[in-house]
């Protein structure tokens, strides 16, 4: 309690003026804070000036007018004891005895207060608490461990600060002091051992700590000799802990036991293998994080889109894993979620931030050595002693996909982590090799039974690895490394454990090779190989058993003539006869019935209890509708199939359908599309999302089939008034998604101005992709001055061509129109004053036009231009334009665009003759400035300039380009 | 209490003088700041931000802009003196009585006469940072040099 000197003042400087919680200006009013409020002053006004045995009548009275009124009396009196120390006896004893519920009320509001309330906790109410705390566990109130259990919870691992210390100091403190009481409570104990043992490893380094961590050693090694079997309860994550303090002497001797001595710990301990085999329980690997985090995190893997998690990521490093000392809490997070957060299938199938790229980012961050083997170990730890009957494959499934996931990205994590499944066998505990082998072992077996990754072969065997490690897996786990042809990227199967999966389509690339050999000798071979490849979608998976072998890769093995016949049989086999199958009943019926009948609701109320328990079903409808003849027109059935669902929602819905159909089978998400986007328009043509999906599975033959549907006007995928926003939201996407979404805008007739503003977010170096389509689509664009407004905001790099090269496409073949738009910006941007102007572009991050901008473009155009035979800028709005410009600029830009405006010079000379011969003149001008005027010009110009063009590739050209022109100009000076 | 109960304004539905404004947003960034200047102020003399976060007014106000969004996407709000120290990236903050106005091309947010900021959560809001409704609108330049003429 000695803590509460050095932490006087509340954190956030007063504002709200609540005396339960801290709140500044910004905070909004806590309606919790505000309802205990109320209690205390009903408490106060009935009280007030009494003596004390008449206060406790009038309590005593108030309390027997309801149920209401006990709860307003007990948590009026509840938070006296938090905000006003010196009542605090005084208003407990009230409490006893005013209390017909055994404290039920308070103990609630005490848990609701430590699970949601507790990080803005004023000081004092904290010091307050734990009093309250001691008091319970004194009095021996019913439900004060589970209490206990929560305050636990809120010392947060991997955080040495002061509060947190002095909350881990007082807890202990109770803890210790109650020992009697402690011991009645079997998972007390073990929870309390568990948070301890945990907790010592954060404390050491000042002499408080060393204090603090021989009294959580004490407590720890008591409670483990007396109560081993209670702590037994706890699981393997037990010996994680135990290994991580093995070297304090305590725990030396302690471990001497556990591997010699089992029976002195208990009659029923046989020895640490019997930990090690039995599975961790999800309450104590979800009791080491605080409710915060676990709040955090569980948003983070039910709400957040993949691809969407940076800030959060971002913002929880910052919270809680920013210092040294925080290091070893991503153990916690790491065994939290591998072993507490199971997501369903449907979250699982949906593009919810997924639990592999969370452990890849908590990998990916550790700071040191040995936070970062620690991390490892957590992630593997239920590999190690793995058995598919008593454990899940959900708490094995990340690691394997985050080295699947990180092979393309990152391949030292996947190279790091596999090296580390591999040495963990002998290492771990040389006498139980053989166990961990087994393990390991059995881990993998179960990832490719549950289809997590189909093969491991390219995972094992992949080029991105070294020799080495790649000789280590080989003998380390043969069976898992046959492949003898260079591996094959396998398509990425999310874990759905479902019996539907099992025929998914596999890339079995032996089965070509083998197929004569399987043909002639061993039929049944091939009956379960043919089963397994599944070359057309077919409609009815459960039926599987029934479903015929699909022949199609035969068919090469057959002459001519009979592959023909068996081609036009195939044709044959009709789509009436796919959605025959008995789910296609319910579908049939739904169909045949109006949809005022009451069938018809039950109908579609058994549909979504299927669906919640298989969501496959929705793309099977999908399917059904747009395959069936019975079905045809009513495709808005599956709407109101969407709302009857648990989503309740048809965008919602379709995009959840579409993702499992995507994942399932990318030819029946093709076959979908068209009528998906043409039925469902308002949820389509705006959603990114679904594009995505739909680009990031394709083929260039799906992609081709999408263009011609588009063409034919089955199809359309985008409409112009979304159509920008979705370019732009695919500038992220992987370079082929990127193509292929340029192809199908194009297959569209949407003209090209639509989506003209995106260049304004289209960097050089980030998005090669889309620059390099809309520069071949501008080129067969006439320029309008929007274009070459766009086009000249590109901000001036070095590298950057694209300005440049679409100036000069449109110089040759439109130079009168780019001359007039040219003149016309620059006329414009000149009527501005400049420095201004300057100063706006530096300040907003997006590209605005200026000035210097265009005249840098020009002048790299103008070099570009030399030595060719264009005479773009000898038109006369271009020279009007520079002159224009010319006479109003500072000396500096002069200075600097001196060889872009010398061209105007001639042309300045010929504007003092009147007007006709003027125009006389500059229509001469461009020959003659060829023959006579420019070459003089020219002939110092392509000395620099041709030196300087060969340079224009490398950085700076600017300054040289300066140097240059500052010398011709001294020179005519 | 009653008057929270008013339904809120999503982003993407925030225009140029709308006023009255309820929205709950989480707060993305706070930094990028501009000079003062809701639309009535006089444009501060030279707009080039400090290299720190916050600029400061003729009339010494600190004025910040935050970045901001929901799920139907982002937007700058201007946030003036002490609120703007407490803002934190990640905060869900309810605006009340808000107002929107062009500043400098760019769609922005303010708190208007009587209107209040209130964080009412942190971390667990989804939302979308695109699109950016306050990236500069050159239509919305061309209004208000058209009103302003």
């Amino acid at each position: 309690m000695e803590m509460q000197k050095g932490k006087g003042g509340t954190a956030g400087g007063g504002g709200g003026g609540g005396k339960l919680l801290v709140s500044t200006l910004l905070d909004a009013k806590d309606e919790l804070e505000e309802r205990l409020e109320r209690c205390v002053g009903i408490v106060t006004s009935l009280t007030n000036g009494l003596s004390e045995r008449e206060a406790n009548d009038a309590l005593n009275a108030h309390i027997c007018k309801g149920t209401p009124q006990h709860e307003e009396i007990c948590l009026g009196l509840f938070t006296l004891v938090l905000t006003e120390p010196a009542q605090a006896q005084k208003c407990y004893r009230d409490l006893a005895l005013v209390s017909r519920d055994g404290m039920n009320i308070v103990l609630n509001k005490i848990n609701h207060i430590l699970m949601e309330k507790y990080l803005k906790l004023q000081d004092t109410c904290r010091t307050q608490l734990v009093w309250l705390l001691r008091e319970l566990v004194k009095s021996g109130v019913l439900g004060a461990d589970g209490v206990c259990m929560t305050f636990m919870k809120q010392i947060a691992g991997g955080d040495v600060t002061a509060k947190n210390i002095w909350l881990a100091e007082n807890v202990l403190e109770i803890l210790t002091e109650q020992r009697e009481w402690v011991l009645k409570s079997s998972l007390l104990i073990a929870m309390a051992v568990y948070t301890y043992l945990r907790l010592i490893v954060d404390h050491h380094g000042t002499s408080q700590l060393q204090v603090l961590r021989q009294k959580e050693v004490d407590f720890c090694i008591s409670l483990l000799r007396e109560r081993f079997m209670d702590c037994f309860m706890i699981g393997r994550d037990l010996v994680r802990l135990l290994q991580n303090v093995a070297r304090i002497p305590e725990f030396e001797q302690l471990w001497k036991d556990i591997i010699h001595n089992p029976q002195v710990l208990s009659a029923q301990f046989t020895g640490v293998l019997q930990l090690l085999q039995s599975r961790t329980s999800r309450k104590f690997l979800a009791c080491r994080l605080t409710p915060d985090m676990e709040t955090k995190l569980l948003f983070m893997t039910s709400r957040v889109r993949f691809g969407q998690q940076k800030r959060y990521q971002d913002w929880f490093q910052r919270q809680y894993l920013s210092t040294p000392d925080s290091q070893s809490l991503r153990c916690d997070l790491i065994r939290y979620i591998c072993g507490v957060v199971h997501p369903s299938n449907e979250v699982l199938s949906s593009d919810i931030l997924p639990r592999w790229a969370i452990i890849g980012w908590l990998l990916t961050t550790c700071t040191s050595n040995v936070a970062a083997s620690n991390a490892k170990l957590a992630l593997f730890y239920d590999w190690l002693f793995f058995n598919p009957e008593k454990d899940s494959i959900m708490n094995i499934e990340p690691a394997i996909l985050v080295m699947h996931h990180s092979m393309k990205p990152h391949p030292a994590i996947t190279a790091t982590l596999l090296d580390f499944m591999c040495r963990i066998i002998p290492n771990f505990y040389p006498p139980l090799e053989a166990h961990v082998r087994q393990g390991v072992f059995n881990s993998l077996t179960h990832i490719v039974e549950k289809r997590v990754l189909a093969h491991l072969a390219p995972l094992f065997d992949n080029p991105k690895l070294d020799k080495e490690l790649r000789a280590m897996l080989r003998e380390k786990f043969p069976e898992f490394c046959s492949s003898p042809s260079p591996p094959i990227e396998v398509k990425i199967e999310e874990p759905v454990s479902m019996e539907m999966d099992n025929h998914m389509s596999e890339k079995d690339d032996s089965c070509y090779d083998n197929a004569e050999a399987a043909f002639s000798d061993d039929e049944e071979d091939l009956n379960s190989k043919g089963k397994k490849r599944e070359f057309r979608f077919h409609p009815i998976k459960e039926t599987i058993v029934e479903e015929p072998v699909d022949i199609t890769p035969f068919l090469d093995q057959l002459d001519e003539s009979l592959k023909d016949k068996v081609l036009q049989l195939q044709k044959g086999r009709s789509l009436e006869e796919s959605v025959g199958k008995p789910l296609y009943l319910i579908f049939r019926n739904l169909c045949q019935m109006q949809e005022d009948n009451s069938g018809f609701s039950l109908l579609l109320d058994l549909l979504s209890e299927l669906y919640q328990k298989q969501p496959k079903i929705g793309y099977h409808l999908l399917y059904y509708l747009k395959a069936s003849k019975a079905a045809a027109g009513k495709m808005n059935l599956y709407e109101s199939f969407a709302q009857a669902t648990q989503l309740g929602d048809l965008h919602t819905c379709l995009m959840m359908d579409m993702k499992a159909c995507q994942e399932d089978d990318v030819r029946l998400l093709c076959y979908l599309t068209p009528s998906i986007y043409t039925e469902f328009p308002d949820e389509t043509l705006r959603s990114g999302e679904l594009l995505n999906m739909i680009v990031a599975v394709i083929d260039s033959f799906q992609l081709q089939e999408l263009v011609c549907h588009v063409m034919m006007g089955n199809l359309v995928m985008f409409r112009k008034d979304s159509v920008l926003n979705i370019l732009i939201q695919s500038l992220d996407w992987e370079t082929f998604e990127q193509y292929c979404t340029w192809q199908l805008f194009l297959a569209h007739s949407i003209p090209l101005e639509t989506i003209i503003p995106i260049l304004q977010h289209l960097k050089y170096k980030d998005h090669p992709e889309a620059l390099s389509c809309l520069l071949l689509q501008l080129r067969r664009e006439k320029p309008s001055e929007e274009m070459v407004k766009m086009v000249l905001s590109r901000p001036c790099h070095p590298d950057d061509q694209f300005t440049t090269s679409i100036l000069r496409h449109w110089c040759i073949k439109h130079d009168d129109l780019l001359a007039e738009h040219i003149k016309s910006l620059l006329i414009k941007n000149n009527s501005l004053p400049r420095k201004r102007q300057s100063l706006r572009s530096s300040s907003s991050k997006l590209a605005q036009l200026t000035l210097e901008q265009i005249l840098e473009h020009l002048d790299n155009l103008r070099l570009n231009l030399t030595n060719t035979k264009q005479n773009f800028f000898s038109q006369t709005p271009i020279l009007q334009a520079l002159q224009h410009v010319q006479a109003s600029c500072d000396e500096a830009h002069k200075m600097k665009f001196s060889d872009l405006f010398s061209l105007a010079e001639e042309y300045e000379d010929s504007s003092t003759k009147p007007p006709k011969s003027r125009r006389k003149a500059t229509l001469s001008s461009p020959r003659s400035r060829k023959n006579a005027a420019q070459p003089a010009n020219n002939e110092e110009e392509s000395a620099s300039s041709s030196a300087s063009e060969e340079e224009d590739t490398k950085p700076k050209p600017a300054k040289r380009k300066r140097k240059g022109s500052s010398a011709v100009g001294s020179d005519s000076d | 209490p009653a008057g929270t109960m008013s339904t809120e304004t999503l982003v993407k539905d925030v225009k140029p003088g709308l006023k009255n404004l309820n929205l709950i947003f989480i707060v993305l960034e706070t930094g990028g700041c501009h000079g003062g200047g809701g639309p009535g102020s006089p444009r501060p003399p030279d707009p080039l931000p400090p290299p720190g976060r916050v600029t400061k007014t003729k009339d010494g106000h600190e004025v910040r802009t935050c970045k901001v969004a929901d799920k139907t996407g982002s937007i700058n709000i201007s946030v003036w003196d002490d609120v703007g120290n407490l803002i934190q990236p990640g905060d869900i903050i309810r605006l009340t009585k808000g107002y929107a106005s062009v500043f400098k091309g760019c769609l922005t947010l303010y708190t208007g006469r009587g209107g209040d900021l209130q964080k009412i959560g942190e971390f667990c809001m989804v939302y979308s940072e695109v699109p950016n409704f306050s990236e500069p609108n050159p239509e919305y330049v061309a209004q208000q040099s058209q009103s302003k003429g």
